[in-house]
């Protein structure tokens, strides 16, 4: 896997399971086709000639916009799960995510407070978890989507012991 | 099992019920005077009115129906006053064993127990009801961000005085011993600055909020002057109410503000007709901020926030007022709280770095720096940032980030490396056209959020790396909680009161109190809590 300019140079990335796109997918259709319909409602009372008012190029436009975007995004997400990547180093974790918005974050093993493993419908499934680092900050969004139930349980243990032996107060 | 181990799961009311103390029998009331006050109004304003009407005290009508509702009111009266008494009887707390307990409720229970040595600032608040009975509540914050931990209220003022001194010195590791509260003295304070009336009300009358209001204001005449409709300024007073409250809370929160040091922390101290009393222990600041609207630059006045793991962040105006640590000051003021906040700079001459934050300028021509040490935005992304560009940047010292921003805003951000929780670079497609991104250091919940705006790609990915090895270097040298010793050593003058005022009070945890435990077995009768203490 490439990386990008701003990860810290000699980084070996671990990539999520590929599954992962699944998960996303389903949460695509949830949102964005349940959007487009509610949307698409006026067209179709305009077609019908229920409603007069909003004007057929209003009513086409306004749900073909939605879904020119909805594809859009849904043609970004197998790129957007490649991008999340995590790198257990001595000291610390990097999560990194993202291509056009670019975010690599390191969360020391010490600031840690606690580990949370979280499994949605979808991704018990599929067999995967959803890893979340909390620090003391509330800005440490740290979670990381999308990895194999073993390896979940694996990092958090390996976590776990690493933050208990690097422990720092506040 | 250690003797710590026993005292910690052993039911504390059983162990050591000697030390339990209450709350001052006044508190409830002072506390709930609004609801005594409200069942007063509800059955006594009909026979005021009668009163001053000059007609009978009851109302002729009523005659059958007046014992009853003389009944009522006494039995509300009863139960509210019922309530309050049983609540006092029931709050109980005690400071022992390096730990803070406090019991309430009578109905549902609340045992609570917070760790001495995780105390991250303790607040003594007198509202004026309090004040004129000369009672006063102690909070007590540790890192939950919420809450306070542990509320006292009310003491009366001297002996909220006395526990916070306790509390600070068991804390802070000079006493160790099972003393009771009332022989560890308050630690000497040195006022470093005081905050004069006049520069506070010119500060309020010069800040952003008036710059609104006079927008507002303008906009407001106008559109009354087009639409010749005077009604409008009838929409206007409600407005106007809130701004005076506004005003009038910002003054009375920043009146007389004062801070001091003293070998317990930072102790700041404000109000007008509440007055709180703020001690933030040494290092449990997580972040600073120095900012200076744009017409405060006029009088150089800047003012300075803090994030305290304790207070967390909160919209009302206590809160604010809380995360405030100079209200207004000149720049000599934020130097005098910068040493005491960061005691050791890590830098040689710490005037200069922190002159060139709060004012430099990276000089606009294609040369890189302006020599002040500051790494700022290159000059490829001032399309980006065209005003921004030059005043961006970021200096690492030994024991800190300072980070600089905004031309007209301007901000200084400083957060000791051992305070960083998490960092996080961030690049958008805009930033990355241009080569740069933006690192943002994540600490506890406050006002303060450091960012480095628009660093050049290089060297943001080289300060991300020497910044998480400087925050790990910089965690494995600072490892106790009991700041004495971190903190005794930096600042030398602070300790050196101590010893010359407070002899049996040593500035060093080397000597605490410890040589006085042999002496203890020597008691023949050995109580339960003693026990502990030698076995």
């Amino acid at each position: 896997m490439h990386t990008e300019a701003i990860d810290p140079p000699g980084v070996q990335w671990l990539r999520v399971s590929p599954k992962y796109v699944t998960v996303r997918l389903v949460e695509w259709a949830i949102g964005n086709v349940f959007m487009v319909a509610i949307l698409s409602l006026p067209l179709i009372f305009v077609l019908l000639g229920w409603w007069l008012w909003p004007p057929l190029w209003l009513a086409i436009t306004v749900p073909a916009v939605m879904l020119v975007l909805a594809l859009w995004r849904l043609l970004l997400i197998p790129r957007q799960v490649r991008a999340i990547g995590y790198a257990e180093r001595d000291d610390d974790l990097l999560i990194r995510r993202g291509i056009f918005f670019q975010r690599t974050m390191v969360v020391p093993y010490g600031r840690m407070q606690y580990v949370d493993v979280a499994v949605g419908p979808v991704e018990r499934g599929l067999g995967l978890c959803t890893l979340k680092l909390h620090t003391a900050s509330a800005g440490t969004n740290a979670h990381l989507p999308g990895l194999p139930a073993e390896e979940g349980a694996r990092l958090r243990e390996q976590l776990s012991a690493r933050g208990e032996a690097r422990l720092a107060g506040l | 099992m250690s003797p710590a181990d026993s005292a910690a799961v052993s039911p504390p009311a059983a162990t050591v019920d000697g030390d339990w103390k209450r709350v001052h029998p006044a508190s409830p009331f002072v506390r709930g005077w609004v609801a005594l006050a409200a069942v007063g109004f509800f059955f006594g304003r009909d026979a005021f009115e009668r009163m001053l009407q000059g007609r009978d005290f009851l109302d002729p009508n009523l005659n059958g129906r007046v014992p009853w509702l003389l009944a009522g009111g006494a039995v509300v009266l009863l139960l509210t006053v019922g309530g309050f008494i049983l609540s006092w009887y029931f709050t109980r707390y005690q400071v022992a064993e390096g730990y803070v307990r406090v019991n309430t409720g009578f109905l549902f229970k609340q045992q609570r127990q917070a760790r001495l040595d995780r105390v991250q600032a303790i607040d003594i608040v007198q509202p004026l009801l309090a004040r004129i009975f000369g009672l006063a509540e102690l909070k007590f914050e540790v890192a939950d961000a919420g809450e306070s931990a542990v509320r006292l209220a009310y003491l009366p003022l001297h002996q909220a005085k006395q526990l916070r001194a306790t509390i600070l010195a068991r804390a802070a590791g000079v006493v160790s011993g099972p003393e009771t509260i009332e022989e560890i003295p308050e630690a000497p304070e040195h006022v470093v600055l005081a905050v004069p009336p006049g520069r506070l009300i010119g500060a309020l009358l010069l800040s952003e909020q008036t710059v609104g209001i006079l927008l507002g204001a303008a906009v407001v005449v106008t559109t009354s002057v087009l639409l010749e409709n005077n009604a409008i300024f009838l929409a206007l007073i409600p407005g106007i109410l809130g701004i005076g409250a506004a005003y009038w809370s910002s003054f009375n929160k920043g009146y007389n503000f004062t801070a001091a040091i003293s070998p317990d922390g930072i102790r700041l101290r404000y109000g007008l007709l509440d007055t709180q009393a703020q001690t933030v222990p040494p290092g449990r600041i997580q972040a600073l901020m120095v900012t200076q609207p744009p017409l405060w630059r006029v009088f150089g006045w800047y003012r300075m926030h803090v994030n305290v793991a304790g207070y967390g962040v909160s919209a009302s105006s206590e809160g604010a007022a809380r995360t405030m640590l100079l209200p207004v000051g000149l720049k000599s003021d934020v130097m005098r709280m910068m040493s005491l906040v960061l005691p050791d700079p890590g830098v040689g001459d710490p005037e200069r770095v922190f002159t060139a934050g709060l004012e430099g300028l990276a000089p606009a021509g294609p040369q890189s720096s302006a020599g002040d040490g500051f790494v700022t935005t290159p000059r490829r992304a001032r399309l980006l940032a065209p005003l921004g560009w030059r005043r961006n940047g970021f200096f690492a010292t030994r024991t800190a980030l300072v980070i600089r921003s905004g031309r007209w805003w301007r901000t200084l951000v400083l957060v000791p490396h051992q305070r960083t929780q998490s960092m996080a670079l961030q690049q958008g497609p805009l930033a990355r056209r241009f080569g740069v991104a933006d690192l943002v250091l994540h600490t506890t919940a406050g006002p303060v959020s450091p960012r480095v705006f628009q660093a050049g790609v290089e060297q943001a990915v080289e300060l991300f790396d020497q910044q998480s090895a400087r925050a790990r270097e910089a965690r494995k040298r600072q490892t106790s909680e009991q700041w004495l010793a971190q903190v005794a050593p930096q600042a030398p003058e602070v300790a050196a009161t101590v010893e010359a005022e407070q002899p049996q009070r040593p500035a060093q945890p080397v000597q605490p109190v410890q040589p006085v435990q042999p002496v203890q077995p020597v008691q023949p009768q050995t109580s339960p809590q003693e026990d502990r203490h030698n076995g």
